[in-house]
């Protein structure tokens, strides 16, 4: 992967009346990377994905796709693909002639559609469906129908917008993986709206977090995880434990806070009096006392076996929780209404502002 | 990953006994559509071609065909029947798309004035025309008024006047199957073969007309049919000089007494609305 910005999106902004949709975006891409919007519903994701296509211009800002400034080239002109989240498929061509149209439109000479067409249709194992109508497909079939299209004409990027809510779990599990593979092969740049953090993290090479028309946080789904930025992004990716608390001292990056299950430690930069909120993932915690760690204790009032981990959910009072994940193995789990007492590390825990509601 | 399998179509072929039932459901409709359709169209054919004398004869069909005269009322009604269709199509096409686009009380509106005209008479919308058109009538009375014209012009009796009024009056008729399928139309088509490189252009040809073909289809069908076979229109706006197959059919039953003619000039009538839905429905066929 070249380290060449391929998509600069700089101070995108879009109003729809008196609200704000998208607020000053940000966003660089490389080529060849695959990257997830993340966000919940009415963040401004497919706006986001709109104004790149050219359907919807920006207010403000600009958009630099493969080196050419496009912010006000109509879509018909950008050479970016879309997948819609209905597909959007001719319906009075068939599987074929859907795959051809952006060839025939750039008026590509036939043998060279023909070629395209068989490659693409190929790549996304459906030759020999070519001459089907396209109300002859399952959802799945159509999906890859609607992903060849796009391909065929080899954009500069490819748009999906939740290309896979529409189809069952197990097939969209199974379009991930090869979704991405197949992205990876055609060496595509890609961005892929979606509400699924599981989707974003599986097919993704970075994520880009959306809340409110902005861009939270852009990081690899590893960092994501391990290092979320701001309490949205924690809330919205993975399970954790959050505590209310107060800043009371600190040095070097790290803060002591007051909270009603103790003094816990936690990275993060504030001022004593701040209030804050202690997270950590429930993986980092562990039954026991650890050394010089942060520790809490309480009553289990939940354990839920999920196969190869099991999830303990703890009323450390005060209206305060723990959420615990323990691994299947672990000799004893503990039982509902037990009395335990859970640690983890310092470096595993971080302070956020809390947020003014 | 394998493809997801279609489902085997559910519909096994029936033993005799519901085969058998499910003609026992029909029978009736079957039975009334052969009165009602299929009865009166074989008597037509059979009038046409009987002679009063006994036996067989086309000498009616020949004197359609092979007359001048009788050839020039044929295109006088095909005329009629193409120019109604193609000028209310021009008319209707882009109207379909402003009331699909049309919101709220606008849209409701115009809707009425569509739908309202078709509970009148189209003798009263014939007469209508005649007041606004005539030397001494509506329109010539204003701009004569206004002084933009010192005589009236005459209007009336003349082809522009037959197809004006044609074309108002069977105007809801291609406009109504239209916005019906331009009123379903994803709009995402649209974005979507434009992402794919189509400008506006080819995005209207390749894309938003084939798909409104269903309702373009139907449309011609029912206004060349009507147009083609209208009688109260081209007897109240143009009168004698303009005989179509529909009122030289009128004539030959009430005044000339020639059943046997009136029955072929109506065989051919039905012959040329059935050829031109014909061929409309088969030429706009995407081509493979
Ligand atoms: N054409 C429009 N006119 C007015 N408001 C709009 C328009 N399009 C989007 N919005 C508003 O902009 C906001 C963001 O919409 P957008 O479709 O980008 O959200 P999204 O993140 O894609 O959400 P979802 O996950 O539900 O698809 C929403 O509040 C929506 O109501
Ligand atoms: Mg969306």
């Amino acid at each position: 992967m070249s380290a060449a910005p391929h998509l600069v999106i700089s101070g995108v902004s879009k109003r729809f009346g008196a609200a704000t949709v998208l607020d000053r975006v940000d966003l660089t891409i490389r080529r060849g990377e695959l990257v997830t919007l993340l966000g919940p519903s009415g963040c401004g994701k497919t706006t986001l994905l709109r104004a790149i296509a050219g359907l919807a211009p920006p207010d403000g800002g600009t958009i630099a796709l493969a080196g050419r400034d496009v912010t006000h080239v109509p879509p018909h002109r950008r050479n970016v693909g879309v997948v819609f989240q209905s597909y959007a498929l001719f319906p009075h061509l068939t599987v074929a002639g859907n795959v051809a149209f952006g060839l025939k439109v750039r008026g590509a000479p036939k043998a060279e559609i023909d070629r395209a067409v068989e490659r693409a249709l190929s790549l996304v194992k459906l030759g020999h469906l070519g001459s089907r109508r396209i109300s002859a497909l399952s959802g799945g079939q159509q999906q890859r129908v609607a992903l060849a299209r796009a391909i065929a004409v080899e954009p500069d990027v490819l748009l999906f917008d939740e290309a896979l809510s529409a189809l069952d779990r197990k097939l969209r599990e199974e379009m991930q993986v090869e979704l991405r593979r197949l992205l990876q092969e055609v060496k595509a740049t890609a961005i892929f709206v979606t509400h699924d953090q599981d989707e974003a993290l599986t097919m993704s090479d970075r994520v880009a977090v959306m809340n409110k028309g902005r861009i939270e946080q852009l990081a690899e789904p590893r960092e994501l995880y391990a290092r979320p930025a701001s309490l949205f992004a924690l809330n919205f990716v993975g399970l954790s434990t959050r505590i209310a608390g107060q800043v009371v001292g600190g040095s070097n990056g790290t803060v002591e806070v007051v909270t009603p299950v103790g003094r816990l430690s936690a990275r993060g930069a504030f001022q004593p009096g701040a209030s804050v909120i202690v997270a950590t993932r429930p993986e980092q915690l562990r039954l026991g006392t650890g050394d010089g760690a942060n520790s809490a204790a309480g009553r289990v009032r939940s354990v839920v076996f999920q196969g190869s981990r099991t999830l303990v959910d703890v009323d450390a009072g005060a209206g305060a929780s723990l959420l615990a994940e323990l691994s299947g193995r672990e000799a004893e789990l503990p039982r509902v209404h037990d009395e335990v007492r859970f640690a983890w590390p310092v470096a595993e825990t971080f302070a956020f502002a809390a947020e003014a509601s | 990953m394998t493809d997801a399998v279609l489902p085997a179509p559910i519909v096994k072929a029936a033993p005799d006994r519901e085969r058998l039932a499910a003609f026992g459901f029909v029978a009736p409709s079957v039975l009334i559509i052969a009165l009602v359709f299929v009865l009166p169209l074989a008597l037509l054919l059979g009038v046409s071609v009987l002679d009063p004398k006994g036996g067989v004869t086309v000498a009616h069909y020949a004197r359609l065909l092979g007359t001048p005269y009788y050839l020039g009322v044929i295109w006088n009604s095909l005329r009629l029947g193409l120019l109604t269709t193609l000028i209310a199509f021009l008319i209707s096409y882009p109207a379909a798309f402003a009331l699909a686009r049309a919101r709220g009380a606008l849209r409701s509106i115009l809707l009425a004035t569509l739908f309202l005209p078709l509970a009148a008479s189209v003798i009263v919308k014939a007469f209508a025309w005649t007041i606004l058109l005539r030397s001494d009538g509506l329109i010539n009375t204003v701009l004569i008024a206004v002084g933009i014209i010192e005589d009236p012009i005459r209007m009336i009796f003349t082809q522009t006047a037959l197809i004006v009024g044609a074309v108002n009056i069977f105007l809801p008729f291609m406009v109504l199957p239209i916005y019906a399928v331009v009123a379903q139309l994803d709009g995402r088509y649209a974005e979507a073969a434009a992402t794919l490189g189509a400008s506006p252009l080819v995005v209207f040809f390749r894309v938003i007309l084939p798909l409104t073909l269903p309702g373009i289809i139907a449309g011609v069908a029912l206004v060349f049919s009507l147009s083609v076979s209208a009688y109260v229109v081209p007897t109240l706006l143009i009168g004698e000089k303009y005989p179509t197959l529909a009122t030289t059919i009128a004539k030959a039953y009430l005044l000339a007494r020639e059943p046997g003619f009136g029955a072929a000039a109506g065989v051919v009538l039905l012959a040329i609305a059935i050829i031109v839905v014909a061929l409309s429905a088969m030429l706009s066929r995407e081509p493979k």
